[in-house]
């Protein structure tokens, strides 16, 4: 016990050191790692590696730090973590305009754009003619009823929080339908994989660009086309008396975030990140590395870097 | 019902509950219906009554967390000081000097000669093939960071219970203040902790271990209560006869002498920790679960088996060498024996791991076993997980559909009918009949609690859904128990797949439940079934095991046909345990709320795990606790009847 | 306080129940049992005096509940008394410090268990040490002392055992090692051999005598066997509910009990090794006719002399002078008592 309390002693005196010595030499990046968020589904992660085996390239300490898809904003707010390379308007955008009022930072946006909505698989055109086209949909609501729902179609919502206003918008449009909203990401896909897999008609939430497009066929449910005063004005569209009467905005941002030390204790390194500029393809691509091919994340972005070097070169100048 | 009345009724043994009071509760019942439907306030808490207590609990939050960051973060960073200790041995090394982590042959070594030298050579074989799996499977540097978790926080948790437990024995209202805080701890599910903890301290492996800590806490503390006060009154006076001041008399006499419950304690800490290895990583604990979850994102159930499996294996090994410890005596040492012949099991150690780390130069397999030499089972389960789904399907479906249609959603519609005055009057009707005055409050006072903060549906909801899987867990647990104790063999699978369920993270089940039964309330009851049959089987076979045979064979003897004999003497005999089985089962559904929201469900589970995102610590730490309510009102009702039966039959 | 007692109890109390003390004040330091029993108080010890002499081996005893255990732990302040004092070389144990308490306890008592009260996690040479070691002495010393007191009780060669390891009676040996081990003044001994099997009882209650021969300390012994109080006390003090009922030597209580309950008590000794002739003859002298009796004869060594006499034989002092006469009568009436007879042991036939 004695010696190991003495082994402890030794060491923090040792640290103490070690960090004086590196408070002497200010004048580049710290030599503290970069904490870089990780995620749970694929693209997030392979690009986190991508910039994290970059950022050591360079030079850099990197260490990555696994989080839930929302606490990670006020961790980066409190400088506990340090960048997220993927920040979901459709998710985030509320968390993450708290996050930036509270003092983390926008590292610009990625060329690629999202969109989230109703989706249902390739399949289903057989069964109700006429999809993609939402009025298609309503007169198929029996097909997908169940149990619980009773004649009405089932929809397989997003978690009850994510505020998508589906309900609202069923009851805007007077559709068919019952939400029942998931508790995670995990059980819509186990929901799609369960009935992709008996061919079984179902509708639920899904984004892109995600791992999905990667291993399942389908499309996005087509909606009136969205306008901001269907979120604002009663008397926009088709029900005279409601708002969501409409889809969702199909090009929604992707940025990335960063913590206010992040440019603070490594300028470069912030400078770097925020060159880091992706498009939808490659996304897509990075997220089937991993769903696809079954490469562990940290050797899909080794391979990326290598099959890839004409996209990242210039971000590092 | 005047006191006579009452005191009469306790005397003769009493059947059920109601007894001959069928009719004031039935009278109370419909005057509460039909009150409930003239004011409307009787019937649903009306929204402007409600407190805002969750804004208050979120903003009291926030403002400690703000006040007292300082200390906040300099504990953090000092837990942090151990942990980058034991990270730094088992799998990080120090990159700086040169240093290598332990290689995983010298940890294998290390888990088979502290088996060897606490049970010999069966626990090192099984302590050994466990830890190998690890390596083998890939899962090397997950496992160790998730051991080195726990590493830390084990020691940490059983010193704070030690040091709340003798606090508890020193003082009387200690005690009183204890007991409550303990219970209400553990009632409340893992996940409601993460907020407060996250507002508090941040981010990381640190705040996962206090999260941890909060729920592994409690066990130790009450078996260093147990342990102290059962020490024999001869051995304490033999202490102080001796001339121990008081402290001497607690660390030579009262720590010593109880040190088996304190190594039961020690044990369920064990587990307690690896119960919470998964829903630490949502505040950011790398690890075994973290990459759990992480698969089942994926849908790799094969692979988040694999995982399951390795946390599963390190809880047994670390719990086997717990109870081992428990049961080791200390042995006689010669005098005169050599240093390294009393330590051959340390010098063996070192041995090996000089040997292994200097091979190691060479052979680098033996530091870190490359990708390519692990093995997988992962794709065969996936597999047959989707086989199941896509051809069993059929068969569930009609199942499926029976017991929603016919059990669930009529439970759940009636539950949301009932006016408030009505069930919680219910409760605390049953609650004074049972135990008086101080045993109605508890529902009035908890309940109403819950309704008054505005959480009255969600509450509903979670008893409903506790109630279906009780019904179930019922159904299927009591005749399982029965079964194995008429089938010692079968006995023995049923409890292993007891153990084994228990231990499993719970997480794993619920793609396979999803896949096949779809997001809906029956795959919510089935996932809490997982745990929550456990208890009803294990206690109700105790409870048959224990009933006296000379009963039994009376009964034969008066003529008494099977049948007969199960219904009519040993059921109700076994009463008292199966009803504590039934309590549990209940306990256990409840610590299973909170997972099902990963699912999806609208209960107070969902309440949790929605407020984990912005933080908003009054929701979740209230939800939690109204989980803890439910239960601990459950527990003081059917623990009051269960020991009135008990003193009926004169078991007590 | 007769000034050469070694332990001295003066009115001692030791009641339970809520708020003793305002209880005794309120019955003016000496309630009746008809107020404990109307408050729902327990007096474990009432009103209880004695004195302890040097060297002297005093035997407590009665049936479970009557308050031996709670005296015996009043007196060694294992709980405290009530009220009353306790008078030990000067000093009134119930004013000292905790401190005090605890010197004193490391130096001058030492107390043995019913149930061995040994410390399961150390071995047999560690429990004898522990007395030494909470007090200060050094390693070498300590095992020295307690390798000593393990040879005089013979437990030489077990030092390293466990005392899971050994019989019941070696438990005891060792308990009783332990609490000579500080060398102390005064000796407790709560029921020390009433977990052992009659055969072993016998051997430990001759192991102890033979102790207390080449030791001569002053003991308090505790027992609920009216057989052993008699076959190795000095004095023995019988209670009942919390109350001394009498406190004289064996030979005195079976021939002159103090009540009814005492002479209960006494039915079941061996009263042809207790009673001598002297307390049961006749003051009416004879003249010795041939040989006497000598008056402290027990019964047993002089049944077959005056058995076999027709005639009263004469009963005579240390000096050989007649004190008194004893007839065959006499001698079977003091043997085998009848019910009736019981009662008036002394009576002429």
């Amino acid at each position: 016990m004695k010696i190991v309390s003495r082994f402890m002693r030794a060491g923090l005196l040792g640290a103490a050191f070690a960090s004086a010595a590196i408070g002497g030499a200010k004048a580049e990046d710290s030599a503290d790692p970069i904490k870089i968020i990780l995620n749970n589904w694929s693209s997030q992660v392979v690009f986190a590696n991508v910039v994290g085996q970059l950022l050591e390239k360079q030079g850099k300490a990197v260490e990555y730090v696994p989080s839930d898809g929302q606490l990670q904003f006020m961790a980066l707010a409190n400088n506990d973590m340090d960048f997220q390379i993927e920040v979901w308007e459709g998710s985030h955008h509320e968390s993450f305009v708290k996050s930036v009022a509270a003092g983390a930072l926008d590292l610009g946006t990625h060329d690629a754009v999202t969109r989230e909505d109703w989706w249902y698989p390739s399949y289903m055109n057989e069964m109700c003619p006429g999809l993609p086209d939402w009025k298609a949909l309503d007169a198929c609501a029996e097909k997908l009823a169940t149990a619980e729902t009773g004649t009405k179609g089932r929809f397989v919502g997003p978690p009850a929080d994510w505020g998508k206003h589906y309900s609202e918008r069923i009851e805007a449009l007077g559709m068919n339908f019952q939400e029942v909203p998931v508790g995670q990401a995990a059980t819509l896909w186990a929901e799609l994989q369960a009935a992709y897999d008996r061919k079984e008609p179902i509708v639920l939430f899904n984004w892109t660009p995600n791992f999905i497009e990667a291993k399942f066929e389908g499309q996005f449910i087509e909606f009136p086309v969205f306008e901001p005063e269907c979120w604002s004005d009663p008397a926009w569209g088709q029900n005279p008396d409601k708002i969501y009467d409409c889809g969702a905005p199909a090009k929604g941002y992707l940025k990335k975030a960063g913590s206010k030390q992040l440019v603070e204790k490594w300028p470069d390194a912030a400078a770097f990140l925020k060159k880091v500029n992706l498009t939808n393809p490659q996304f897509a691509s990075a997220a089937a590395l991993v769903d696809v091919d079954g490469l562990t994340p940290e050797d899909a972005a080794t391979k990326w870097i290598a099959d890839n070097e004409a996209t990242w070169k210039p971000w590092t100048e | 019902m005047t006191d006579t009345t009452m005191r009469a009724t306790a005397d003769r043994p009493s059947v059920g509950i109601f007894g001959p009071h069928i009719l004031v509760f039935g009278t109370f019942v419909v005057a509460t219906v039909a009150l409930a439907a003239l004011f409307p306030p009787l019937d649903t808490w009306p929204e402007e009554w409600v407190l805002p207590v969750r804004e208050w609990v979120t903003e009291f939050f926030a403002w400690l967390g703000a006040v007292a960051k300082p200390v906040t973060r300099t504990i953090a960073w000092l837990l942090a000081q151990p942990l980058a200790f034991v990270e730094a041995v088992l799998y990080r090394g120090v990159p700086d000097w040169g240093l290598k982590p332990l290689p995983w042959v010298a940890v294998v070594a290390g888990a088979v000669l502290i088996g060897h030298w606490l049970a010999g050579a069966r626990l090192a074989l099984f302590a050994g093939s466990c830890t190998a799996y690890l390596a083998v499977f890939g899962l090397w540097q997950d496992s160790m960071q998730t051991l080195s978790i726990v590493l830390v926080t084990v020691p940490l948790a059983a010193g704070a219970g030690l040091a709340l437990g003798i606090w508890a024995t020193r003082s009387a209202r200690a005690d009183k203040v204890l007991n409550a805080a303990l219970d209400l701890m553990q009632a409340t599910p893992h996940m409601a902790y993460l907020a407060p903890v996250v507002v508090l301290f941040g981010f990381g492996q640190v705040p996962a271990m206090l999260a941890t800590l909060i729920f592994a806490v409690p066990p130790m503390a009450r078996c260093t209560i147990l342990g102290i006060r059962t020490v024999p009154s001869d051995v304490m006076e033999a202490g102080r006869m001796s001339g121990c001041t008081t402290r001497q008399l607690l660390w030579k006499v009262e720590l010593p002498a109880a040190q088996q419950t304190l190594l039961l304690g020690l044990n369920q800490v064990v587990m307690q920790t690896l119960a919470m290895v998964v829903i630490a990583s949502l505040v950011g604990a790398s690890g075994l679960g973290q990459k759990l979850l992480y698969s089942l994102q994926q849908l790799q159930i094969g692979k988040a088996v694999e995982q399951g499996i390795a946390i599963t294996l390190i809880a047994i090994v670390l719990d086997r060498l717990t109870r081992a410890a428990m049961h080791r005596a200390p042995q006689r040492i010669p005098d005169g024996t050599a240093w390294h012949v009393r330590h051959v099991h340390l010098v063996a150690f070192l041995a090996i791991t000089l040997g292994a780390v200097l091979l190691a130069q060479v052979l680098p397999q033996l530091s870190v076993l490359p990708r390519n030499m692990t093995l997988s089972f992962g794709q065969p389960i996936n597999d047959v997980v989707r086989w199941i789904s896509r051809n069993l399907y059929a068969y569930i479906k009609p199942v499926r559909d029976t017991i929603t249609i016919w059990l669930l959603l009529p439970i759940r519609d009636f539950y949301l009918w009932l006016p408030w005055t009505t069930f919680i009057g219910f409760l605390a009707l049953i609650g004074w009949y049972l135990g008086g005055l101080r045993l109605a409050l508890v529902p009035v006072c908890l309940l109403g609690f819950m309704m008054v903060a505005g959480f009255w549906t969600p509450l509903m909801l979670t008893i409903y859904l506790v109630t279906g899987c009780t019904i179930l867990a019922i159904m299927i647990g009591v005749p399982t128990g029965i079964w194995a104790s008429r089938h010692p063999r079968g006995a023995k699978v049923t409890l292993t797949i007891c153990d084994t369920l228990q231990t499993f993270p719970s997480f794993i089940y619920l793609i396979p439940v999803i896949m096949l039964l779809q997001t809906s309330d029956l795959s919510n009851v089935i996932a809490m079934l997982a745990y929550a049959t456990v208890p009803a089987v294990r206690y109700t076979y105790l409870g048959m095991i224990l009933v006296p045979k000379a009963t039994v064979e009376a009964a034969t003897a008066s003529g008494a046909n099977a049948r007969q004999r199960l219904w009519k003497v040993e059921l109700p005999i076994a009463l008292p345990e199966i009803l504590l089985g039934i309590n549990q089962t209940i306990m256990m559904a409840l610590s299973m709320v909170a997972i099902t929201a990963l699912i999806g469900s609208r209960d107070l589970g969902q309440e949790i795990y929605k407020a984990l995102p912005g933080a908003e610590t009054g929701r979740g730490l209230i939800a939690g606790i109204g989980i803890a309510f439910i239960g601990i009102t459950a527990d003081r009702l059917i623990g009051a009847w269960a020991r009135r039966r008990k003193k009926d039959l004169g078991l007590a | 306080m007769t000034p050469t007692a070694k332990i001295s109890c003066r009115n001692l109390w030791k009641i339970f129940g809520p708020t003793p003390d305002a209880f005794l004040a309120r019955h003016g330091g000496a309630p009746k049992l008809e107020h404990f029993k109307a408050e729902g108080m327990i007096g474990a010890v009432r009103d209880v005096s004695f004195d302890v002499h040097p060297g002297e081996i005093l035997i407590i005893m009665g049936l479970s509940g009557s308050g031996k255990s709670t005296l015996i732990r009043a007196i060694t302040r294992l709980n405290d008394p009530t009220a009353g004092s306790i008078m030990f070389e000067g000093q009134d144990l119930l004013r000292v410090s905790e401190d005090e308490l605890v010197e004193l306890r490391r130096h001058k008592m030492g107390m043995v268990f019913q149930h061995f009260g040994l410390l399961p996690h150390r071995t047999v040479l560690a429990n004898v040490a522990f007395p030494l070691e909470v007090r200060g002495s050094p390693r070498e010393e300590r095992e020295r002392r307690a390798m000593e007191m393990l040879k005089l009780v013979g437990l030489e060669g077990r030092e390293s055992y466990f005392p899971r390891e050994l019989s019941g009676g070696q438990q005891q040996r060792v308990g009783i090692a332990r609490s000579l081990a500080v060398g102390p003044d005064i000796w407790f001994l709560d029921e020390p051999f009433s977990a052992l099997d009659p055969l072993i009882r016998r051997e430990m209650q001759d192991e102890f005598m033979r102790l207390q021969k080449m030791l001569k300390k002053t003991i308090v012994f505790i027992t609920h066997d009216f057989e052993e109080a008699v076959r190795l006390g000095d004095r023995i003090g019988i209670m009942k509910e919390g109350q001394l009922v009498q406190l004289a030597t064996p030979e005195e209580m079976i021939s002159q009990p103090a009540d009814d309950y005492v002479r209960q008590f006494t039915s079941n000794a061996p009263r042809d090794r207790v009673l001598s002739v002297g307390s049961i003859a006749s003051h009416m002298v004879v003249p010795p006719t041939g040989a006497g009796v000598a008056a402290s004869a027990k019964l047993g060594d002089a049944a077959a002399q005056v058995l076999a006499s027709d005639a009263p034989l004469a009963v005579l002092d240390d000096m050989g002078q007649p004190i008194g006469s004893v007839t065959r009568e006499m001698m079977i009436a003091a043997m085998f008592p009848s019910r009736d007879a019981d009662k008036h042991p002394e009576r002429q036939p």
